[in-house]
């Protein structure tokens, strides 16, 4: 868990992208490591989410993910 | 089986939870309607009046006087959002293009779905509705409201936000119209701490399950759609609340092929209730139907006449696979071939129901015209055994299905366009059933169709050179 979850900040870190999909996420984890199953990935992206490190973006229709702090912030 | 809830359920009592006084809710005459003026020019939402149907604009007006009325410290975010809306709203019209702008990543804590970030994009002119956020609310199953629920629901949404709300969205959903981002926390905390209501679902995850009246009201419910829908909403909170889909993904439960709440038409998967055995038939019925004692289709149709009713013309001769007869005044139907359009039994509700032998056919893959046009969903799983806890569905249909649509949908593709880019041959595979002969379009225009690539000694990409090296053409 704890190595996904660094897969995925490194991802979201050096990613040219302020916004991604999940699945976008799941191949940056896959590279690292191939192994990892999809529920694992999840629930890693939640944890990530519940520490304030990664943020939800919506547009109501679809969701991406965000680092905090990263692209656009709080309000607008 | 007598419903469980998952957790004690409180008996909300209005006169406990209630913000607003009966005066503070009944706060203007019609006469003072009458003359009431929106602060902006909307004489082109106000054209929208004139037509037959009651319109949101005199809604809206309501709604914005109520507002113009109330005590400062008695509504959290500003008065005129309402107006300013409307005021937005008119200049959208003039200009044809919208000044929302789309998405954000406003939520409430822990959730990726049930708030939708809205921002006006004139925030100078309208500053009521600089945020003007969605909050979807998970209706009940059925939509069964108390109203002690509904009047304090209304209360808390008066206060904390613009007090417009719409019943419902389309995946049922209440929807919350307009508030601003430091409302949204609140609110929250209200709806589950007090109200023990949860938000529904947005973006990339199940949105709120919905389902039709069922056995609560009505006889030709095959499953407890509403059992269903509670069950399934339950158990896949995870899947309602944390966006990890490659898009929406709706279930709809219809207790009858007469598909009430439109499974078929609006749901990923659909879940419509049905019988595997034979139409009960009340012969004594049939005959009161025939000599006129009976009114057909419940006295539907009382407002004119239509002369007297004629079996035949109304019910055999409709019958879409022609498998009902009469025989020395007795109606004969061949259930084999009957598809369970529930035609013959809505118009014979007394003489015709049901089967007893019930359960479930499930269907995948309806949507809405974005990409492809809009699509309904496939029969793909004709008859299925349908009891609580649902293990069968979850464990062989959903699940796997998910899998695959995570595995191999791309972004933003429903689970319909991936069915018709990957074929419904995949589908079965991935869901280990048969193929029905219904399912073919035509004959078979490829000898291949029995082979997988992984069979194949070099696949699909091995050199036809090797091959025409030893054989000539
Ligand atoms: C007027 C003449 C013909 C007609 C109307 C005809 C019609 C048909 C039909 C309806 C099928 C079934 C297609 C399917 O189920 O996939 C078929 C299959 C077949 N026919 Fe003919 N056919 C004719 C002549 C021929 C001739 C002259 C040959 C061989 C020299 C031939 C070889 C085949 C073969 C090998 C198949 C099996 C193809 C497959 O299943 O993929 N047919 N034909
Ligand atoms: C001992 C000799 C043969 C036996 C036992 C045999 C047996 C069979 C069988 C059992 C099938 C049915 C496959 C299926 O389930 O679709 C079949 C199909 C077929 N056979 Fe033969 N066969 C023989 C010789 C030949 C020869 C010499 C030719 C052509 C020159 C031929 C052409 C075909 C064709 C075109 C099909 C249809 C393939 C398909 O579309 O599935 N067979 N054969
Ligand atoms: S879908 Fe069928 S069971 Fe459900 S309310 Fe409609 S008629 Fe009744
Ligand atoms: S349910 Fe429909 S298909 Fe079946 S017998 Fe009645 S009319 Fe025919």
């Amino acid at each position: 868990m704890e190595d996904i979850k660094k897969a995925i900040l490194d991802f979201a870190e050096n990613s040219k992208k302020t916004k991604f999909y999940f699945s976008d996420m799941e191949k940056a984890v896959h590279k690292v490591l191939p192994d990892a199953k999809t529920r694992m990935i999840k629930k890693a992206a939640t944890a990530l989410i519940n520490e304030e490190k990664l943020i939800y973006f919506s547009t109501g229709s679809s969701t991406m993910y965000g680092l905090k702090g990263r692209g656009q912030t709080e309000d607008h | 089986m007598a419903f469980e809830p998952r957790e004690d359920q409180k008996e909300l009592k209005y006169d406990e939870l209630r913000i607003y006084s009966d005066e503070e809710l009944n706060n203007y005459t019609e006469e003072e309607l009458k003359n009431f003026k929106v602060k902006h020019d909307i004489s082109m939402l106000e054209d929208l009046e004139s037509g037959p149907w009651p319109s949101f604009i005199a809604d809206a007006k309501r709604g914005a006087l109520h507002r113009r009325k109330l005590a400062d410290d008695r509504m959290l975010i500003e008065r005129d959002v309402i107006e300013d809306m409307l005021g937005q709203l008119q200049i959208s019209f003039k200009d044809g293009e919208t000044h929302w702008k789309h998405g954000g990543i406003v939520g409430v804590f822990g959730y990726g779905g049930g708030v939708i970030g809205r921002y006006s994009d004139l925030p100078d002119k309208f500053p009521s509705i600089a945020h003007f956020h969605t909050m979807r609310v998970n209706q009940p199953a059925s939509k069964f409201y108390h109203t002690d629920y509904l009047r304090s629901l209304c209360d808390l949404w008066e206060y904390r936000g613009s007090g417009m709300m719409n019943m419902h969205g389309s995946t049922g959903d209440i929807i919350f119209l307009g508030t601003f981002t430091e409302q949204l926390e609140p609110i929250f905390y209200d709806l589950t701490h007090i109200l023990q209501q949860d938000l529904g679902g947005s973006g990339s995850n199940l949105r709120t399950p919905s389902c039709c009246i069922g056995r609560a009201r009505c006889e030709w419910s095959c499953i407890d759609t509403q059992d269903m829908c509670y069950e399934l909403t339950h158990y896949y909170q995870d899947e309602l609340h944390r966006p990890a889909f490659p898009y929406k993904f709706k279930f709809k439960f219809d207790g009858c092929p007469n598909c009430c709440v439109a499974s078929i038409a609006r749901a990923d998967m659909s879940y419509i209730g049905t019988w595997r055995d034979e139409i009960r038939i009340d012969q004594e019925a049939v005959k009161a139907y025939m000599g006129g004692e009976i009114a057909p289709n419940g006295g539907a149709h009382k407002g004119r006449d239509w002369g007297p009713f004629d079996i035949q013309k109304e019910v055999i001769d409709l019958c879409p696979t022609k498998c009902m007869w009469l025989e020395d005044g007795k109606l004969m139907i061949d259930n084999k071939e009957c598809t369970r359009c529930m035609h013959c039994i809505n118009v014979m509700p007394r003489a015709l129901r049901p089967g007893e032998d019930t359960g479930v056919s499930i269907l995948f893959g309806a949507k809405a015209p974005i990409l492809e046009g809009a699509q309904m969903s496939l029969l793909t799983i004709p008859f299925m055994k349908c009891e609580p806890p649902y293990d069968n569905i979850k464990e062989n249909v959903i699940e796997p299905l998910w899998d695959w649509w995570m595995e191999e949908g791309k972004n933003r593709e429903r689970l319909g366009e991936l069915i018709q880019r990957q074929g419904v041959s995949k589908l079965l595979e991935v869901l280990n059933i048969p193929p029905m002969p219904q399912m073919v379009k035509e004959p078979r225009s490829n000898p291949y169709i029995f082979w997988k690539e992984e069979d194949v000694p070099g696949g699909w990409k091995r050199k036809i050179e090797d091959y025409r090296a030893r054989h000539a053409r």
